[in-house]
């Protein structure tokens, strides 16, 4: 569908043409979005204040905010299991960033550079994770370890995690790579290095950013993980997530107020960490669009 | 060594790791479809089609219908509610628009069971909305709950994809297209949305293969009458112990998606082609 | 090496990209020491042929050799070349010093000498004193004098340059072009230079190869090149040149239109062979200024162009049969004191001055 429109920049402005940020002044009800938006961040964020506010509540209430105490997050972290759970999701979140981390990035750069025919497949190959529904994920795992006669464990989950995390450090790699221009790499082996030397001197040095949030943001999911983790858990120790899980499925516990607040801190400082890192060392783009990317179309 | 082979040598790992345990479990599942159980509730590998006859019986049927009724449901909202405010901060966000949309990010870092969780305690029959309002209304355990718990949890995956295409659009066309249609509607219609329709086709193919499979809020917020096809297959690997019936459930769901699958990647590739230097 | 073999020989060199033949059959050897230029437009297989040398590409058919050694199993980190990038391809994440001491790093010199050489190196493109900043923090003139002293700072057999100059401004460039002809005198390597523009070729090369569609048209020196060209691509390539349709007719060309005009006919033309005949515009003589011997022809004047240096005056000998004389202004400052559209004028050159090309 082509719309001509690009051709007749008929207004004039008063402001310079490339100055994006300056809302155009007579359009659309502003207003009415403005509102609409203001409701909807209302709506969006009164379940977390809930949340976290309640997390703070002397009383068991839901209903009616008593008094501030810790005795909440108290009763989380006295709890040998619940500790044994939030060190858990800790190790699997660490162990899956690691793996995922490297192999994904090396899927990345043998995507960009490798020109085989079979290129396009294992294109196709590393986004069908991204879209397969976690339930069919969990699902084929769990037959997997059964077939394989590997009992349900910490290592299964991590297993798991990371051949869902795999994707998306490729995507977010690939992305800042295929930035890179290949005349780098070969000025770089021009001048005597080889092909691996290159790789470590000159392109991981420009893509570190990008694996580095990768990274984060694979912590984060796999911190927050339930479906996946759900079904290849075993006996215990068991992630969080499946901890809230079957705490919920037994009636509403005030404690998990202060899991769940937990476990947003931690969620969103490495999300913060993922962002900001790109940043911080010079990068001309947002991390949210290093992370953005080629996801979302 | 040439530049193919050194590359190749660093694709293998992943790759490999994807074939044995992505692709290899997932042709598990659709072989142990055609399976069948044993009085101890074993599960064989077989040649029957009992499982997929079982899955169109008429007792389940209405749970597939409903789940995808539910997933469109929760596209269409997510859709009306998402395109709204994706508009709203990226053409109007001025300097606020990473902070804006950086907040709507964030509160899908909180659990998804734990947000699901925050609903039943606001809205639940001892949650803080009776308590305000110090009335006995039912807001949980109907479908709207459930398509609400979706739409909550999937919201960020429409937002996204829309906000990057309205950030990308070139907001002079915005401008241009305002003097030669006139009316705002208009202007979005003929304009900004062909612009954008990548993003809403993404963003609706996000929310909804996940919707589809989604058994956490049904289960959550509610009861027997809005089980989906999600619930069934847990129950059936982690409950019942008839994974080869379980098996078959989500080889026809897997096939159903697949089909949405293939469409998004086919747009993705060729958005990825003609994606400006 | 042997003292007499030439920095870089092809044989029968072919490049195959699937069905495109990027370069066909080339056979050439530049010399030691020579400013060698491959000239031709976009497309014509000059870079393609650079990267072969590179090592970036490999033949697909002919043999390359490097100062007498074949290369085809030797990959580009091992060859005693070097490359500048038209883009720089700088190292952003080093500073200019790590850049430049790249390549001697590779080859585990001394650290002593590293610092030594990556000072000498710096000074011979003016950049000293500013080892420690990073590229960012350079113009584009800049940055490419840093691409140059690493390059040269590894003293290679053969210096690669890939349109180096083609992202810089013309000012910019005319005085880059002088610098990099001095450079190469003073260090003595072998350069192997690729670029479209034939005035910078003509201006800083030794010998020129003018490439098209993957042959070499002319091989020579810039005058050779440039006033004997042999082909009417290479005639047209290279400054204008007027090119005349015309049929060979005992000793002379007929031309469309009728005029016939004496020119030197190649023994192996017969009477009747379709020719173009090239004459520069500089060649030209108006009126008064036509000498003895010259050959004429006469037309209307149809258009004047003034050009600041000199006045671009277009003759139409007959329908579609256009020829522009180039006069210089150093007689006049207004171009409408002596021409005027409509005039009868009469054209001559000397006769050695036409080719007639095929």
């Amino acid at each position: 569908m082509s719309v001509d429109v690009a051709r007749s920049p008929t207004t004039t402005r008063a402001e310079a043409p490339g100055a994006p940020s300056r809302p155009p002044k007579e359009f659309d009800r502003p207003r009415f979005l403005k509102l609409f938006t203001g409701v909807f961040f209302l709506f969006l964020f009164a379940p977390i204040v809930l949340v976290v506010l309640f997390s703070f509540n002397s009383s068991r209430s839901l209903q009616d905010f008593e008094g501030f105490s810790l005795r909440w997050y108290e009763q989380f972290f006295e709890s040998e299991s619940l500790r044994d759970s939030l060190i858990a999701s800790i190790e699997i979140a660490l162990i899956t960033m690691l793996i995922a981390t490297v192999l994904g990035t090396m899927l990345a750069y043998g995507l960009v550079r490798a020109r085989t025919r079979w290129s396009d497949s294992f294109n196709v190959l590393m986004l069908i994770p991204l879209v397969t529904p976690e339930i069919v994920a969990g699902v084929s795992a769990l037959l997997l370890f059964t077939q394989v006669g590997l009992e349900l464990s910490v290592t299964t989950i991590v297993l798991a995690h990371i051949t869902f995390s795999i994707s998306y450090v490729t995507v977010v790699v690939r992305a800042r790579l295929a930035s890179l221009s290949l005349e780098v790499e070969e000025a770089s082996m021009d001048l005597g290095a080889t092909r691996w030397q290159t790789f470590r001197l000159v392109t991981l040095p420009a893509l570190w950013p990008a694996v580095l949030a990768a990274g984060l943001l694979v912590f984060a999911l796999s911190f927050d993980d339930f479906v996946l983790s759900f079904f290849t858990t075993g006996e215990s120790p068991q992630p969080l997530p499946v901890r809230i899980w079957t705490q919920i499925r037994f009636g509403v516990r005030p404690t998990i107020n202060a899991i769940g607040s937990f476990m947003l801190v931690v969620s969103v400082l490495s999300i913060g960490l993922a962002l900001l890192i790109p940043r911080l060392f010079g990068r001309r783009e947002s991390g949210l669009k290093v992370l953005l990317g080629r996801e979302g179309a | 060594m040439s530049e193919s082979r050194f590359a190749s040598a660093f694709l293998l790992p992943g790759a490999l790791w994807l074939l044995l345990l992505f692709v290899v479990p997932v042709g598990f599942v659709l072989a142990l479809s055609f399976g069948y159980t044993d009085d101890l509730g074993e599960a064989f590998y077989g040649t029957r089609l009992d499982n997929y006859e079982r899955v169109f019986d008429p007792a389940f049927v209405p749970v597939l219908l409903r789940s995808v009724g539910f997933a469109l449901a929760t596209v269409v909202l997510c859709l009306l509610i998402g395109y709204p405010v994706a508009y709203y901060i990226a053409i109007f966000g001025g300097r606020w628009k990473n902070v804006l949309i950086a907040l709507v990010v964030l509160p899908f870092f909180v659990n998804y069971l734990i947000r699901t969780y925050a609903w039943i305690a606001m809205l639940g029959d001892d949650g803080l909305v009776n308590g305000v309002l110090n009335s006995d209304i039912r807001f949980l355990n109907t479908p709207w709950a459930v398509i609400g718990g979706l739409v909550y949890g999937f919201l960020v995956f429409m937002i996204l994809p829309i906000f990057a295409a309205l950030d990308r659009m070139d907001p002079s066309l915005i401008e241009a297209g305002k003097d030669l249609y006139g009316s705002p509607w208009q202007t979005f219609r003929n304009v900004t949305l062909p612009h954008t329709i990548q993003g809403v086709l993404a963003g609706s193919v996000l929310v909804f293969l996940p919707a589809v499979g989604d058994f956490v809020s049904a289960s959550m917020l509610g009861g027997p009458e809005e089980v989906m096809v999600g619930n069934l297959i847990q129950q059936q690997f982690l409950a019942s112990d008839n994974w080869p019936f379980g098996a078959a459930l989500t080889s026809v769901m897997m096939l159903f998606l697949l089909v949405w699958m293939v469409l998004y990647l086919r747009a993705a590739a060729r958005e990825a082609r003609e994606a400006p230097a | 090496m042997s003292e007499n073999s030439p920095a870089i020989r092809f044989e029968g060199v072919t490049k195959r990209f699937g069905d495109f033949v990027a370069v066909d059959s080339l056979d050439l050897e530049i010399k030691s020491g020579e400013f060698f230029s491959l000239l031709g437009p976009s497309g014509c297989g000059k870079t393609t042929t650079l990267r072969m040398v590179a090592g970036f590409e490999q033949p697909s058919e002919g043999r390359i050799f490097l100062e007498g050694e074949p290369v085809e199993t030797v990959p580009p980190y091992r060859r005693n070349v070097n490359t500048v990038f038209q883009s720089y391809a700088l190292f952003e994440h080093l500073s200019i010093e790590d850049n430049v001491a790249f390549g001697l790093k590779r080859r585990k010199v001394e650290k002593d000498e590293i610092r030594r050489r990556v000072a000498e190196a710096l000074e011979l493109v003016e950049l000293h004193g500013r080892g420690g900043v990073r590229p960012r923090e350079l113009s584009g003139g800049q940055k490419q004098r840093v691409a140059l002293a690493r390059a040269l700072v590894n003293r290679p057999s053969v210096l690669l340059l890939d349109e180096p100059l083609g992202a810089l401004d013309l000012k910019l460039r005319k005085q880059m072009q002088v610098e990099l002809k001095g450079i190469q005198r003073e260090v003595g390597i072998t350069f192997l230079y690729v670029t479209h523009d034939q005035e910078e070729a003509l201006a800083m090369s030794d010998r020129i190869a003018v490439m098209d569609r993957g042959l070499i048209r002319q091989c020579g020196t810039p005058e050779d090149i440039y006033e004997h060209p042999t082909e009417p691509f290479v005639a047209g390539f290279i400054g204008v040149s007027n090119l005349l349709p015309g049929v060979c007719e005992n000793g002379g060309v007929r031309l469309a239109g009728g005029a016939v005009c004496e020119a030197r006919v190649p023994a192996d033309c017969t009477s009747g062979a379709e020719v173009q005949l090239s004459v520069r515009p500089e060649k030209i003589a108006i009126d008064e200024e036509i000498g003895e011997g010259m050959v004429t022809v006469e037309g209307t004047i149809v258009e004047r162009v003034y050009v600041g240096t000199s006045t671009q005056v277009i003759v139409e000998l007959a329908a579609g049969v256009r020829l522009m004389a180039l006069e210089q202004n150093w007689l006049r400052a207004r171009s409408d004191d002596r021409w005027e559209i409509g005039d009868r004028v009469k054209l001559g050159w000397q006769p050695e001055h036409a080719l007639v090309l095929r």
